[in-house]
């Protein structure tokens, strides 16, 4: 309880900060609402001229990427220096966290909030009303899903990203990994073969970002949930575990830094 | 510089001294990136997923289709083609980033201030940095796309296809200069950023050749700028010949000639409201 006062102090401060510059932030989130649109009037085209792949339509890419965008516009708002925690493992600007009474990764994680995760955010809700899917239970499932999405997808660039504590600079192969996440998470998942499944379950949990929440939006099975729960909560596990292996290795920096 | 005359005196040309200015910094910043080797690998090997997931989505669409071809490209040829858009783009420095933030920071001033001028400066560095991320590119995509559907059907066509990279990289560059510039204007120009490379995505056909569209959205994309920055040459590799290297240069040209002048008048435009506090 007390750290989830302490989580939504953070979240507070870190809204009023981008709120500052409201133009900004304005701009940032219907160019990004507008982004995700220009993208997936591709599949629109590609799905109007081959109608489906396997057996997937427009229908279900409608679905699966508005589940992506909000859990991936969730994740930038909340917890948005887990796309950059690699930087501040390895430049040592995690004194800072260290000398405070709070927990570690969790405020550092959350003490970054992207403003254009808004438009994220609120285009998958949009984009999954335009499924012509959608239901009321539907759209609770739709939140449910997204914030299951949203707990692999951090705690997978919280796993990748605190390898820096063994490998010191790395934002190539986190970006590689978070290109790689996001790819595979929108193509549709009849296209791969069950060794590239076993990929997107494990090494790059992309269906657990993309397909399977979709599959548990558009047809309730205790499966897909189990599935989902149970990925959730491995991946959290896993990377707290590592980011905390790798805390004991943690060489302090001799910058002077000035957190805002 | 001086040039040497046919009867034997030194002159000055200040052309010459001009082109050579550039292509030093154009060379700095090419001998720059090779400065970290591990960061250049790195990054080129994003191309790597893509291109495998082109396979996949590509290889069953055809097979879907029930034909070999489709809009005039084969399955070897629509990854060939994929390979050689994904390389000029992913191949190009985040030139209205730096711009935007050369203005916003006030570092302008400094570039300013030198013997040169900051749209051809930018131009210049911006190849250097582009040259050999896009080899990398295509090396590592090269690489791929031929383990999955083997060589490309004209090789040849690279070499054709060269100054329609050039061509396309330039057009890039003006576009996004002018995207940085509205800095000038705007607190922020991410969200400029991201809607134009997303048409550039679907009208310049990056991710579906523009071949495969309907035909009234094939006129319309071949009509715009885009097509010439991405499917202009990523189609002149796979289907070389004069016809289309015609085509695609002449288009290229036309879109040079016409965003370099909006770019010129936006510059021009833009340094007459900075203003540079400090020092």
């Amino acid at each position: 309880m007390k750290e989830l006062k302490f989580l939504f102090a953070v979240w507070k401060a870190n809204l009023l900060s981008v709120m500052e510059y409201r133009a900004s932030f304005l701009t940032q989130v219907i160019g990004m609402m507008a982004n995700n649109f220009i993208y997936f009037a591709i599949w629109i085209i590609f799905f109007d001229r081959f109608k489906d792949v396997r057996g997937w339509g427009i229908n279900d890419m409608y679905v699966t990427f508005g589940v992506l965008a909000s859990s991936f516009g969730l994740v930038s708002l909340l917890f948005g220096n887990a796309f950059n925690l690699s930087d501040i493992i390895a430049k040592g600007r995690l004194d800072y966290y260290l000398s405070m009474p709070h927990p570690v990764l969790l405020h550092t994680v959350a003490s970054r909030m992207i403003a254009s995760g808004m438009g994220d955010f609120t285009y998958g809700f949009v984009s999954y009303a335009l499924s012509g899917q959608f239901t009321w239970d539907g759209l609770l499932r739709f939140v449910l899903a997204t914030l299951l999405a949203a707990v692999v997808f951090a705690a997978f660039l919280i796993l990748i990203q605190s390898l820096a504590f063994w490998l010191g600079m790395m934002s190539n192969f986190s970006a590689l990994a978070l290109n790689a996440m996001l790819t595979f998470g929108i193509y549709p998942i009849t296209l791969f073969d069950n060794y590239a499944k076993l990929i997107l379950f494990t090494i790059i949990p992309a269906a657990l970002m993309g397909a399977i929440p979709a599959e548990f939006i558009t047809k309730f099975t205790w499966q897909s949930l189990t599935g989902l729960l149970a990925g959730a909560a491995a991946f959290l596990f896993i990377a707290v575990t590592v980011f905390r292996l790798g805390l004991k290795r943690y060489e302090s920096g001799s910058g002077i830094q000035i957190e805002v | 510089m001086t040039t040497r005359t046919k009867d034997g005196w030194l002159a000055y040309n200040p052309a010459m001294n001009s082109i050579k200015k550039y292509w030093a910094i154009f060379q700095i910043t090419l001998i720059n990136s090779l400065a970290y080797p591990g960061e250049l690998i790195g990054r080129s090997l994003m191309i790597i997923p893509f291109m495998w997931i082109f396979y996949q989505l590509w290889k069953v669409t055809f097979a879907a289709s029930g034909s070999d071809v489709i809009g005039g490209l084969t399955l070897r040829d629509t990854l060939w083609y994929l390979m050689l858009a994904e390389t000029i783009e992913l191949g190009r420095p985040p030139l209205a980033r730096t711009i935007s933030e050369n203005v916003k920071d006030g570092s302008i001033a400094y570039i300013l201030n030198k013997p040169y001028d900051f749209l051809l400066y930018q131009f210049s560095t911006a190849m250097g940095e582009t040259i050999f991320r896009a080899v990398m590119n295509a090396a590592f995509g090269g690489a791929v796309v031929w383990w999955l559907v083997g060589a490309p059907a004209h090789p040849e066509g690279f070499l054709v296809a060269i100054p329609a990279i050039l061509g396309a990289w330039t057009l890039h560059f003006c576009v996004n200069a002018m995207i940085g510039l509205s800095a000038f204007a705007f607190e922020d120009v991410s969200s400029f950023t991201w809607i134009y490379q997303k048409f550039a995505f679907i009208l310049g056909g990056l991710l579906i050749p523009l071949d495969f569209y309907p035909h009234w959205l094939q006129v319309i994309a071949k009509a715009l700028p885009f097509s010439s920055m991405v499917y202009g040459p990523a189609r002149l590799f796979v289907t070389p010949g004069p016809t289309m290297f015609i085509n695609v240069m002449t288009m290229q040209v036309v879109w040079i000639v016409v965003l370099g002048l909006l770019l010129t008048l936006a510059y021009r435009r833009g340094i007459t409201q900075l203003t540079v506090n400090g020092g």
